[in-house]
């Protein structure tokens, strides 16, 4: 029947595929680069030092 | 030989185990070899009995490990049918999207110890296929990030919030241009049959990068 047709299939519904991606964003390159210029004026620092 | 079923030994955590230890040195190595980051912040290791290069930053390292982290749970119960690491553009378009496609048998075959040997084996030519997939993809334009995709359903994402990690490392539902790539080059790297695990692994490169 008509109603029947448009109850929702609960099971199914709840099984559908989804695809998930995390909320947070890894670091940027930019900032990536800005530590790796820190981390070679330390071990420079060190080196010297 | 021992049949035994995946709810037995615990054996979907030792898989798990496995495939997240794969999927964090597959990672590392993407990032590198398609230069998401500058080359400084990765140091050669051994991996699998071949050298693999790994991040030293460590708050890209702490990035994977809690995304893989939050993953485990899905492999542990075969509910991740994909894990995609996405390359994007600065406007946050994928250009490359590499493909670990994986399936487990319900059922488990254990002959000896030599099965985990061979399965490193397995996992150690996908390790030198990414090293070298460079050489069949067009370069990637400057200022890349990426982002990590699991395909899965969505009853099965109650296993990831038993995770304590996941309330500082919430996921949400992709939208339609994170998951599809217009007319994308397909090219597949690698593809294993294992008695635990089934996975092939396969790049969807965008045709018009820049």
């Amino acid at each position: 029947t008509c109603k029947e047709q448009a109850k929702p299939n609960l099971s199914s519904a709840s099984d559908k595929k989804i695809v998930l991606l995390p909320c947070k964003n890894p670091p940027s390159r930019d900032r990536v680069l800005l530590w790796l210029q820190a981390k070679k004026q330390y071990e420079n620092l060190q080196k010297w030092g | 030989m021992t049949t035994i079923t995946r709810q037995d030994l615990n054996f979907g955590q030792v898989v798990a185990d496995i495939l997240c230890e794969f999927l964090e040195v597959a990672i590392h190595l993407i990032l590198y070899v398609r230069e998401v980051y500058p080359s400084g912040i990765f140091q050669k290791r051994k991996k699998y009995n071949v050298p693999v290069q790994m991040s030293c930053h460590p708050e890209l390292n702490q990035y994977i490990q809690d995304t893989l982290h939050c993953i485990k749970p899905l492999i542990e119960k075969n509910d991740a049918e994909k894990v995609v690491v996405v390359i994007m553009d600065k406007e946050h378009h994928p250009v490359e999207r590499f493909v670990f496609e994986i399936s487990q048998p319900p059922l488990l075959s254990i002959s000896s110890d030599a099965l985990l040997s061979h399965v490193e084996q397995l996992l150690r030519a996908f390790i030198l296929k990414i090293s070298v997939c460079d050489a069949v993809l067009n370069n990637n334009p400057p200022g890349c990030s990426f982002t990590v995709l699991v395909h899965t359903r969505d009853a099965a994402t109650r296993n990831m919030e038993k995770v304590q990690v996941i309330k500082d490392f919430p996921w949400i539902v992709a939208d339609e241009q994170e998951v599809h790539m217009q007319e994308p080059r397909l090219i597949p790297l690698k593809t294993m049959t294992s008695d635990i695990v089934k996975m092939q692994l396969y790049v969807e490169e965008r045709a018009q990068k820049t």
